[in-house]
């Protein structure tokens, strides 16, 4: 089943300190991301960014697969990061979750990490887009987010009259008229970052 | 600790990470903590830890993972006192 997940974490409002206390971090990380950040990723970025990186992953596979399996309670220990790499732009990467391999492509600047999921390793026609606001209410990021979204499909499907509307299950949903598409969409939000990703089956 | 008791503290837990104050008035044991008080779920790990310390008791994952109604809150930190 198709789907589509994302998040977004604003670093200024992320607790240095607490992040590197074990038992924070315990909570969100599992013992085999421990290891492998030790083995592995440590040389790469440093572990406040290595467990937030992991948190956005964590979060956005559960935005997918909630869709898909609505009852599903999110478990960060239970998603587990596998592999993490760096290419001049992105962090990519893959992990495991309800027993399936996934994949991720993260950006992470000063400011900002944000994560897209996607259970094709290519992201082929997976699109995602993040932006910065002014005022942080809840409101005005849920209304923010869906304006960023609405603009990036008016130019993927001119023409087409579409509004953002919510589930029963509580995702989001595209609907044109009365008529919900087949457009699986995910919206995050933290301080003043927006982000949402959205999958165009072909 | 009764479970009003447990409530009247859990809300001082979620005082700053609750960004409209005013919610936390209205809150029930039905109360959600994302959908409802619209806490930003990555403070969900901030919270489990301030309550792990509010009521001197350890949270596992199995039931952190629990935690997002105000009664499934209470029901994890009840069990766990009563441990």
């Amino acid at each position: 089943m198709q789907s589509a997940g994302n998040d977004i974490i604003a670093l200024n409002l992320i607790d240095k300190q607490r992040s590197n206390d074990s038992r924070f971090y315990s909570k969100i990380l599992s013992e085999s991301e421990k290891i492998y950040y030790q083995r592995t990723v440590f040389a790469k970025i440093d572990f406040t960014c290595f467990l937030w990186l992991c948190w956005s992953v964590k979060e956005s596979a559960y935005k997918y697969l909630k869709r898909i399996h609505p009852e599903l309670v999110f478990s960060p220990s239970k998603i587990i990061v596998q592999h993490v790499s760096v290419d001049e732009k992105n962090y990519n990467g893959n992990f495991l979750a309800e027993g399936n391999i996934y994949y991720f492509r993260s950006e992470i600047s000063r400011e900002f990490i944000t994560t897209v999921v996607s259970e094709d390793e290519k992201f082929e026609h997976v699109f995602w887009g993040f932006d910065s606001i002014k005022d942080t209410s809840a409101d005005h990021q849920s209304k923010m987010v869906r304006a960023l979204l609405l603009k990036k499909l008016h130019t993927v499907l001119p023409g087409k009259k579409l509004n953002v509307e919510k589930a029963i299950a509580g995702y989001p949903i595209i609907i044109e008229g009365t008529k919900e598409l087949n457009i699986p969409v995910s919206f995050a939000h933290h301080g003043r970052f927006i982000a949402y990703s959205f999958l165009l089956p072909a | 600790m009764d479970r009003q008791a447990i409530l009247d503290e859990l809300k001082k837990v979620l005082v700053p990470y609750t960004e409209n104050k005013e919610l936390l008035g209205g809150i029930t044991e039905d109360t959600d903590l994302l959908k409802d008080l619209k806490i930003n779920s990555a403070n969900l790990v901030d919270i489990i830890i301030d309550a792990e310390s509010k009521y001197n008791i350890e949270i596992d994952f199995d039931s952190a993972e629990k935690m997002i109604t105000v009664r499934n809150c209470i029901d994890v930190i009840a069990e766990k006192m009563n441990a």
